[in-house]
């Protein structure tokens, strides 16, 4: 065994290290530090930046536009793009319908859209979730009645991330509700403009809007939109939701909320004395440290097997499960180092450009507001209760 | 034993029940009043004063129906049912508890409060001090005849409107001293403030003192006590309001899980959530009993007080996280909205640990209190 990075990936680190520090504005930085509101400009810059060295799709083939990166490599690369505060990369074309094009759209399909998602002519949001289909999926009720060379598609989609900024949508649609859940099921590729789409914002307990309602009434789709083949899109959204998971713990994110987690217990005080000192809390911090180390390591695990060829299976499920609860922790003791500074909230500090005086130490405003925000990750992406279904169901024998 | 209400309570109960239903009959009204230029609604309460449920809060020996610690958990259970921005609280109970405490109490200004006409905030926290009684770093001196006070104060529940402000201030030794702390009545027209809502939707303020003058109104160990007192009868308040809040948040949860249907069934027929919603019920049930005990020794000796609201306050910090999270976590998505109420019912009990003393600080304070 040997837990060290080889000298060609510290080198790989330092290479990106060097290239986000040269390229990434530095007021881009400040806004994802401070938690301000990020507008659509601020996500095309980074990954326009991106896409320049060649680094947008870094986990696609090398033959369209991919970087050949080994898993570990991969890996490094996400950690660093969170440790150096970028925003995040809008995963829903890169990421998500990249690789279903790649495995299977038409050369035709390919030929047109992956250019345009690399270049950020398009901006992609996802048609998964409906009102009544969330943890099952698969009793999706959104429908695409054959017209010929064109569906007709009404329905209702929900939790469309920053769908407001998306000129087009993939959806999973109902082709054949005669069938079984699963299948019946068509994976299409729909134009935001047309004609009968109409998106609602949904604002989040926190006051802010990144999701959004998408309703479709007789919404017009070419029938070459169609991705795959008719009523086997569960195939394409499978592959989708099992595509490079090795991120999904979000390790880079819960040490940074360690660290400031113990700058905040230095300066925050508890009887006339800094509060790392208490025995108890100190003690929460230790605990969490631990979960984290040993969440670094079973990470690390699952990306060196992808390395290996396999396909992580079940245990992305376990990383998401242990991930988001320990991230929530995080945001949890946050909180708690707080407390009463944590009472105060000031929406317009999120502002870009908000320059008055906090109320209290300037780390404190985003706080509670990211322990509320934070409560989502252990619901979206099939909740940690589906996720412990998947695992008992793949390794039980039950 | 008798654990049920006296007809009376359970009267007062009723009347008061029926007022917050009207009156915070969704939760637009919560965002709505927490809005007002005030933070709250003042014809409602006006209409709560009329309606008695501010004598409720107080003794009969200063003109009030009530002020007993049944009286406080049965109107804060409710306040928290109805998720009420209005000064109740502040006025009512923190304030009401130091101007009934101090040696010589003031019985005039407490029936204003009664008949709605005064409000009064209670300005103990400031930026550094974590619950502790005796952290004060504002600055009380007394200088050609009059005290003047210096510092801030900070998280002053409804200190923007308030008429007048009660502000503990040190007037000799260091910082977490519990001696040569005094305890002032200022008129907060004077005073420079900063106003904002909590993250939870209430009205509070940052308060600077620049040689304003006040009113002693107790000074050392008559101020500690009082100070401790405002502190344990807020806590108290809390925590009833957290049972009230943590009863919605159950019934609603349950709800749902009946109707939402996933899988062709509806996601309560599942046994795993089914035996986590056991767990939330008889965790409610163990802060109801806890709060149940802190009001009937509310009136006793001060040790004992203490000890049983350091002990509901402690579980209402613990079961809030628990009831919170899970609400959250059972619902799914629906309940990360804005829309939805049990979203801002599960912010509420979670803040609810921020204030008066959170969970860790009323764990350490049970344990002191049990050493005597």
């Amino acid at each position: 065994m040997n837990f060290e990075y080889s000298e060609k990936e510290k080198v790989f680190r330092d290479d990106v290290k060097k290239w986000l520090k040269e390229t990434l504005p530095s007021t881009l930085s400040e806004k994802v530090k401070k938690y301000q509101r990020l507008n659509r400009e601020d996500y095309e810059i980074f990954m326009k930046n991106l896409n320049d060295r060649g680094w947008l799709a870094w986990h696609w083939p090398t033959e369209y536009g991919g970087t050949g990166w080994s898993a570990i490599e991969k890996h490094i690369f996400e950690e660093e793009i969170i440790n150096a505060s970028a925003p995040r990369i809008v995963p829903f074309g890169v990421n998500m319908l990249g690789p279903v094009l790649i495995e299977f759209g038409t050369e035709e399909q390919k030929k047109y859209y992956l250019p345009r998602i690399l270049n950020n002519e398009d901006w992609w949001a996802q048609g998964y979730s409906e009102p009544g289909a969330g943890s099952d999926l698969a009793s999706l009720k959104t429908r695409a009645i054959d017209h010929g060379d064109h569906y007709i598609v009404n329905g209702q989609k929900t939790w469309t991330t920053l769908g407001q900024y998306a000129n087009k949508i993939f959806c999973l649609v109902k082709t054949d509700i005669n069938s079984k859940p699963q299948s019946g099921i068509s994976f299409l590729l729909i134009d935001m403009d047309t004609p009968g789409i109409e998106v609602k914002p949904i604002v989040t307990l926190d006051g802010e809007h990144e999701v959004n309602e998408v309703w479709f009434t007789d919404v017009k789709v070419p029938k070459k939109n169609l991705v795959g083949k008719e009523n086997e899109g569960w195939t394409c959204a499978k592959y989708l939701l099992t595509f490079e998971r090795t991120g999904i713990a979000g390790v880079p994110y819960s040490k940074s909320a360690l660290n400031l987690l113990k700058i905040i217990s230095k300066k925050s005080f508890k009887n006339g004395k800094p509060l790392i000192e208490d025995p108890v809390f100190s003690s929460e911090i230790a605990e969490l440290e631990i979960d984290l180390l040993a969440m670094e390591i079973f990470n690390l695990r699952i990306v060196s097997q992808a390395s290996e060829g396999k396909a992580p299976g079940m245990e992305s499920s376990l990383l998401k499960i242990k991930g988001t609860l320990v991230r929530q922790r995080t945001t949890e003791l946050l909180r708690k180092a707080l407390g009463p500074q944590a009472l105060p909230y000031l929406p317009e500090q999120f502002d870009e450009g908000w320059n008055d005086m906090p109320i209290g130490p300037d780390y404190a405003g985003p706080i509670a507001k990211q322990y509320f925000n934070m409560r989502k990750i252990s619901i979206y992406g099939g909740s940690n209760e589906i996720q412990k279904n998947i695992v008992a169901k793949a390794s039980f024998g039950l | 034993m008798d654990f049920s209400l006296s007809e009376e309570r359970k009267m007062l109960q009723e009347t008061i029940a029926r007022f917050f239903e009207n009156h915070y009959d969704n939760i637009n009204k919560h965002h709505i009043n927490g809005n007002l230029p005030n933070g709250f609604d003042n014809n409602l309460w006006q209409e709560s004063a009329d309606l008695g449920i501010i004598s409720a809060l107080v003794s009969p020996n200063f003109g009030g129906l009530g002020g007993t610690g049944e009286d406080i958990s049965i109107v804060f259970e409710l306040i928290g049912k109805s998720l009420c921005v209005e000064p109740f609280l502040s006025t009512a109970v923190l304030s009401n508890t130091v101007l009934t405490s101090i040696p010589n109490p003031k019985s005039n200004l407490i029936s204003k409060i009664i008949e709605g006409n005064l409000l009064i905030s209670f300005a103990h926290s400031e930026m550094n001090s974590r619950y502790e009684e005796s952290h004060i770093e504002t600055k009380a001196e007394f200088k050609n005849d009059k005290w003047l006070i210096n510092g801030d104060k900070s998280f002053v529940l409804n200190g923007d409107s308030s008429d007048q402000v009660i502000v503990t201030a040190r007037i000799e030794g260091n910082v977490n001293d519990r001696n040569g702390i005094g305890i002032f009545l200022l008129d907060n027209k004077e005073i420079n403030k900063r106003s904002y809502n909590t993250i939870d939707g209430y009205r509070a303020a940052e308060l600077k003192f620049d040689n304003s003058s006040g009113e002693l109104l107790a000074r050392d160990h008559h101020a500690l006590k009082c100070i401790i007192k405002a502190n344990s009868s807020g806590a108290l308040a809390l925590s009833a309001e957290a049972l009230g809040i943590m009863q919605i948040c159950f019934d609603m949860t349950l709800d749902y899980l009946k109707t939402r249907k996933q899988f062709g069934k509806s996601v309560g027929s599942f046994q795993a959530i089914q035996h986590r919603m056991v767990d939330m019920m008889l965790e409610i049930e163990q802060v109801r009993s806890a709060v149940m005990l802190a009001s009937s020794t509310y009136q006793s000796d001060e040790t004992l007080r203490d000890k049983h609201i350091s002990a509901a306050k402690n579980l209402v910090g613990r079961v809030g996280k628990l009831v919170a999270e899970e609400t959250i976590q059972m619902h799914g998505g629906i309940a990360m909205t804005w829309e939805y109420s049990a979203a801002h019912y599960a912010k509420r009990l979670i803040m609810i640990d921020h204030l008066m003393g959170d969970s860790d600080y009323h764990r350490d304070r049970f344990k002191v209190l049990n050493r005597i």
